[in-house]
């Protein structure tokens, strides 16, 4: 489904991304794990078509076609979903009416009719149960003034919405209690199906206990310096990215 | 050195000799006040910003006759009074006869009924400020009267239709005197729109006489077309425990003007002033408020939000002046700008004078741009770029939108800013 062959991305003139390889078939569920500054980010933030983000090498495909050519709404119609690691807050628009606005996009991409105000609703208060969030959210701003496990838990809800092929997950699981890891966890294991990939990225690997990987990779210095199974994570939990000879200079969370 | 342009002679000849007795004198006598009159030009201090837009030709001098089709505008809920070309029409006009409450036209006054009115219009304005109130003044050829005695209260909002029909060039002069008697009700609203194509002057002028705990809601939406330069000023004068609320809605156009002044004369009073403007292309709009807090205790709030694209320029100016007596006063100004364009201009300028010394008096003043984190967490969920600008954009004045308190013009303020700003980023 997505592959990656020799990625480099670079800010503000600075190479983050030092040559990424990763091939990910639908179905599968794969962890990026690495200590903070590795590039975790970037890597999802440049899939997803932030142009902050500049690729200088490599390409990117999506079933085959060229993902880097397309703008950033398109590669989300063409199913690629980011639960942002710090979603941004947007007073002045009701989640409801942000919710309702994309859901709608990606319908009449797909040349289905738009869903009306009142249809709509009965569908998002059922995947805002789903997600343990008060139906009340809805209509608040985007995000706004939500704690960050109520931001992470609008992110999920909107992956659950929006049905993407590929849904990238950033640190989703950081800043969790262990009953909003449950529910966020639980969220995306209802999203995993056959036709469907996800690619975690996380720092630490509790999430995994959760959300079993089919495969494990280890970025550090904007490569990928390590791929296993599910095992990978538990090693790294146990012995640390020292192990690897990374330095991890990570004291939050 | 080069000569001060003047007020062409042109604008000094009255139309409509049907006026009652009084108000012909009036107007004659402002007439004669005008006769230096300088036109503002960017030495002006409160038009420095906005003197090059005004473009006032020979034949806009021309009265506007009072004809020309109405109704484009509002699906109006309430009672209605039409005007065209300051004149108002009463086959369109729809309002009730309710008791404790008149509306009437300046031209159905009888001569005794018109006479305590020349003394009354004007007196709620400071015309050194507004110096075209008094073209205004010397020109009006109608206008309305909405007079509530103590306690009666308007049941439902009562809609002004101000429509500038422009077949030729022209100018019109609209007019409304609002006396609201201690704790009566109203809430007011005029929409300023137009028809035609012939450049037009639109010079209004707006006043609201508040008595004790009499409570005043004031809308007013400007959306006139290209064609037509507006020049607005509307007056509050507040006596004791009085509330006023003005949510004004602006459109940008060749020349937008609107003079905003109120004063708390009385203890206890309180005022809201909230305001969008939205210009885009080659546009101008200029806001220029004014508080007086003369009586202590008084309360005032206002909250002003600027919208530029383009290469339009909009301008906002708030002065808040605390009288030496005006102890305990509570004041509040914020405003802020979202720029669409680096060709866009925005202006802001907060005038605070204050000679009490127990007072609270709050301000601040930004401008910024779309927030690119914002589009960017919108398009990555498949909205389209034009779509996430437009809901940001809206976003910004939503707060000020949903607190129109008449759900007609709230739907249409809504739809007709959802509009313009789909426009604004057609090339986007
Ligand atoms: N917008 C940016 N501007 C400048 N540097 C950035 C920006 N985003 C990320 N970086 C830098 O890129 C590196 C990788 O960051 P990031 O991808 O966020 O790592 P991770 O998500 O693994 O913690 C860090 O050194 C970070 O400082
Ligand atoms: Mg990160």
């Amino acid at each position: 489904m997505l592959s990656i062959k020799n990625l480099h991305a670079s800010v503000e003139g600075k190479e983050i991304l030092k040559g990424i390889n990763l091939e990910i078939k639908a179905g599968e569920v794969h962890a990026i794990m690495g200590p903070n500054g590795s590039g975790k980010s970037t890597l999802s933030q440049v899939l997803a078509g932030n142009d902050a983000f500049e690729v200088t090498e490599g390409e990117v495909t999506l079933n085959g076609d060229n993902l880097l050519d397309l703008e950033t709404e398109e590669r989300a119609r063409e199913g690629i979903f980011l639960a942002f690691q710090y979603p941004v807050e947007i007073p002045g628009v009701s989640n409801l009416q942000f919710l309702r606005t994309a859901v709608n996009a990606m319908r009449k991409h797909k040349g289905q009719d738009e869903m009306n105000a009142a249809e709509f609703m009965k569908l998002a208060k059922e995947v805002s149960k789903q997600v343990d969030l008060d139906p009340a959210f809805l209509k608040r701003g985007v995000n706004e003034g939500f704690s960050g496990g109520e931001k992470k838990r609008n992110e999920i809800m909107q992956a659950l919405l929006l049905q993407p092929k590929l849904a990238i997950l950033d640190e989703t699981d950081s800043g969790l209690d262990i009953d909003a890891l449950k529910v966020v966890s639980d969220g995306v294991n209802a999203l995993r199906s056959e036709d469907r990939a996800i690619l975690m990225v996380t720092h630490y690997q509790r999430l995994l206990n959760h959300i079993v990987p089919d495969y494990v990779h280890v970025l550090a210095g904007g490569k990928i310096i390590k791929s296993g199974g599910r095992e990978l994570a538990l090693e790294l939990e146990e012995k640390g990215y020292g192990w690897l000879g990374i330095k991890d200079d990570d004291t939050s969370n | 050195m080069k000569s001060v342009p003047m007020l062409s002679s042109a604008f000094l000849h009255p139309a409509g000799e049907s006026l009652p007795e009084p108000l012909l004198a009036l107007r004659k006598e402002r007439a004669s006040a005008l006769v230096d009159m300088p036109l503002p030009t960017r030495k002006t201090e409160n038009w420095k910003y906005s003197s090059k837009y005004l473009k006032l030709a020979d034949d806009m001098a021309i009265s506007l006759p009072a004809e020309g089709k109405t109704g484009n505008s509002l699906a109006v809920p309430g009672y209605k009074v039409v005007f065209i070309n300051g004149v108002m029409i009463p086959e369109a006009s729809e309002y009730p006869d309710l008791d404790g409450i008149e509306i009437l036209s300046f031209n159905d006054l009888a001569n005794d009924e018109a006479e305590a009115l020349p003394a009354k219009l004007g007196s709620t304005l400071n015309h050194d400020q507004v110096q075209f109130a008094r073209l205004n003044g010397a020109r009006f050829e109608d206008g309305l009267l909405i007079r509530l005695k103590p306690d009666a209260v308007l049941d439902q909002p009562l809609f002004i239709i101000h429509e500038t029909s422009a077949d030729a060039s022209g100018s019109a002069y609209p007019r409304i005197y609002v006396e609201a008697g201690a704790n009566s009700q109203l809430t007011l609203v005029e929409e300023y729109t137009s028809s035609g194509e012939a450049s037009a002057l639109v010079s209004t002028v707006t006043e609201f006489n508040l008595a004790d705990g009499a409570n005043v809601t004031s809308i007013r939406l400007n959306m006139e077309g290209e064609n037509v330069q507006h020049i607005g000023a509307t007056g509050v004068l507040q006596q004791r425990s009085s509330r006023f609320e003005s949510h004004c809605v602006g459109f940008g156009g060749p020349l937008r003007r609107h003079d905003l002044q109120v004063r708390l004369e009385g203890e206890g009073a309180e005022t809201k002033l909230n305001g969008v403007v939205v210009t885009q292309g080659k546009q101008h709009y200029d806001n220029h408020t004014s508080i007086d807090h003369v009586a202590a205790h008084c309360n005032s709030e206002e909250t002003y939000r600027n919208i530029a694209a383009d290469q339009s320029h909009a301008v906002f100016n708030g002065r808040i002046h605390i009288h030496q007596d005006a102890q305990k006063s509570n004041a509040d100004m914020n405003n802020k700008n979202l720029l669409l364009s680096n060709g866009a201009e925005i202006d802001t300028k907060p005038e605070l004078e204050i000679y009490a010394d127990d007072v609270k008096c709050a301000h601040g003043a930004t401008i910024g741009q779309l927030d690119e984190t914002s589009v960017f967490y919108l398009v990555s969920r498949g909205i389209g770029r034009r779509q996430a600008n437009v809901l940001l954009t809206m976003a910004f004045i939503n707060e000020l939108v949903q607190q129109i308190p008449v759900e007609a013009v709230r739907e249409t303020a809504q739809a007709r800013l959802s509009d313009f700003f789909e426009q604004t980023f057609q090339e986007a």
